[in-house]
């Protein structure tokens, strides 16, 4: 425990009721405190939440996400209402969203929006006079895994700063990717960027790293791994995301990493993946020195568990 | 300065002093019909005056509108300052320029900036759009509120 709210009460009192919608809004700071927070929430499961009620909207299909929040907030004592298909809730008959926000604010304390449409849980988070955490909104942003992301690397390498990290697959769609590289770029890391030329990283995002003057290249051969690097962090070809299917098909096997792959690597490279994977990791990789995927699934029940408690105002 | 001593200085347009509206002037060269598209003046009830490609000290070339009877609204300038920066807006009442200024372009605009995202929620939602201003230099980025998707100056959708 390096920082806790004796230590940053006003920090922590600032956290109370906000929203989590993007990491755009948090500073270098309040990053932090979260995380140095989330280590005492690792084997916390006491009943901080008892009587709260989160509702969960899934527009969009998640299971991973969802039973995490659930997980959590049950961990806590709390209680989990809410849908995981748009279908059945009203917003099939043709209700706004904000309207959707408006009412269901009246049955719980605090609000877990994922929906397809980017900028659904900005517009859910104006809406609601409750704290509202984005599930992942389109291929906009999804900072509670970002949040497990940072959690997991600064307790594989014991920091933030200065890494080399590597990412690769869809570097185009993958909002993981987009809001893990935009923080980290703070932190002095610097970047290779691995993916077929029709996936690559956006050009805003780009030229945001140039004008900060982030060290980063980029490569079109995902065949070819980088070896000087710290992390290989590794997205999954989302089929969901293409309208072409032409296109999808093209680069669905642009790379898989197993074993015998990551023998070009000096030592043990931390392997990174938000999951689901499909076959962009073997499986004989799972129980590799470096494979960190399934800690950071672990470590989003506690990076989740923690923002709850300080949202709602409930820490131990 | 008075309305007609303004408009003395515009050799090349001979067009009658103006008792109460707004003068648009230094707008970059060849923006001028796009100003009075987006700003509805093409049909407006308003006379509306405009010169085209007329000689400037400061800019080389410019335009010019001049607008009787109307003062903008602030969504109104902020699309002045999207499109031409330079643009200096004269208020005139009682032949009297009432004040001069730049179109200085909010932090925050609503509903003047069209989201091209075809998955932003402001393009499935009965909202306003709404944009923050990413960078005015070297050149005008603007991010949308709601689906932090970057515009950069030259593929900015005015509404």
């Amino acid at each position: 425990m390096t920082a806790d709210t004796v230590a940053n009460p006003e920090l922590a009192k600032a956290f109370v009721g906000r929203d989590v919608v993007s990491m755009r809004d948090f500073r270098r700071e309040e990053i932090l405190f979260v995380l140095d927070l989330a280590e005492r929430f690792e084997h916390t499961s006491e009943p901080l939440l008892g009587g709260r009620v989160v509702v969960n909207l899934f527009f969009e299909p998640s299971t991973r996400t969802r039973l995490s929040f659930e997980a959590a907030m049950v961990r806590l004592g709390g209680q989990n209402i809410g849908f995981a298909d748009a279908g059945i809730s009203s917003v099939a008959k043709g209700e706004s969203l904000a309207d959707t926000i408006r009412v269901v604010e009246n049955y719980c304390d605090i609000i877990v929006i994922r929906h397809k449409f980017e900028g659904a849980a900005r517009l859910a988070a104006e809406a609601s006079r409750l704290p509202v955490i984005n599930g992942g909104d389109g291929s906009n942003q999804h900072p509670t895994q970002t949040l497990l992301d940072l959690f997991t690397i600064r307790k594989l390498h014991g920091r933030l700063e200065k890494l080399r990290v590597a990412f690769l697959g869809d570097l185009k769609y993958s909002r993981t990717v987009h809001s893990l590289i935009e923080v980290l770029a703070q932190f002095e890391c610097e970047f290779v960027l691995v993916s077929p030329q029709e996936l690559r990283m956006p050009r805003d995002i780009l030229d945001d790293l140039a004008r900060d003057g982030v060290r980063c290249r980029e490569e079109f051969k995902p065949s070819i791994l980088p070896v000087d690097v710290d992390i290989l962090y590794t997205t999954r070809i989302q089929k969901e995301r293409f309208v072409d299917p032409v296109e999808y098909e093209r680069v669905r096997n642009a790379y898989r990493l197993d074993r015998e792959a990551l023998e070009v690597f000096p030592r043990p490279v931390t392997v990174m993946h938000p999951l689901p994977r499909v076959n962009e990791i073997s499986t004989d990789l799972d129980d590799y020195e470096g494979a960190a995927y399934f800690q950071q699934a672990r470590n989003g029940i506690t990076v989740r568990k923690t923002l709850l408690s300080l949202l709602l105002g409930a820490l131990p | 300065m008075t309305a007609e001593r303004l408009l003395a200085e515009e050799r090349s347009i001979k067009v009658s002093a103006l008792e109460r509206g707004t003068v648009i002037d230094h707008l970059r060269h060849g923006t001028g019909l796009r100003v009075l598209a987006v700003l509805g003046l093409s049909d407006a009830d308003q006379t509306v005056s405009i010169g085209l490609n007329l000689d400037s000290r400061r800019m080389g070339r410019k335009d010019l509108i001049k607008i009787e009877g109307k003062e903008l609204t602030r969504e109104e300038i902020d699309k002045i300052a999207i499109l031409s920066p330079e643009a200096t807006l004269s208020i005139i009442r009682d032949f009297q320029v009432v004040s001069k200024l730049g179109p200085e372009l909010e932090n925050e605009l609503e509903g003047v900036v069209r989201c091209r995202n075809p998955s932003c929620i402001s393009n499935h939602e009965r909202i306003p759009s709404r944009f923050l201003v990413a960078d005015r230099e070297p050149i005008l980025r603007l991010r949308c509120a709601y689906c932090e998707r970057v515009v950069p100056q030259g593929e900015i959708d005015l509404l």
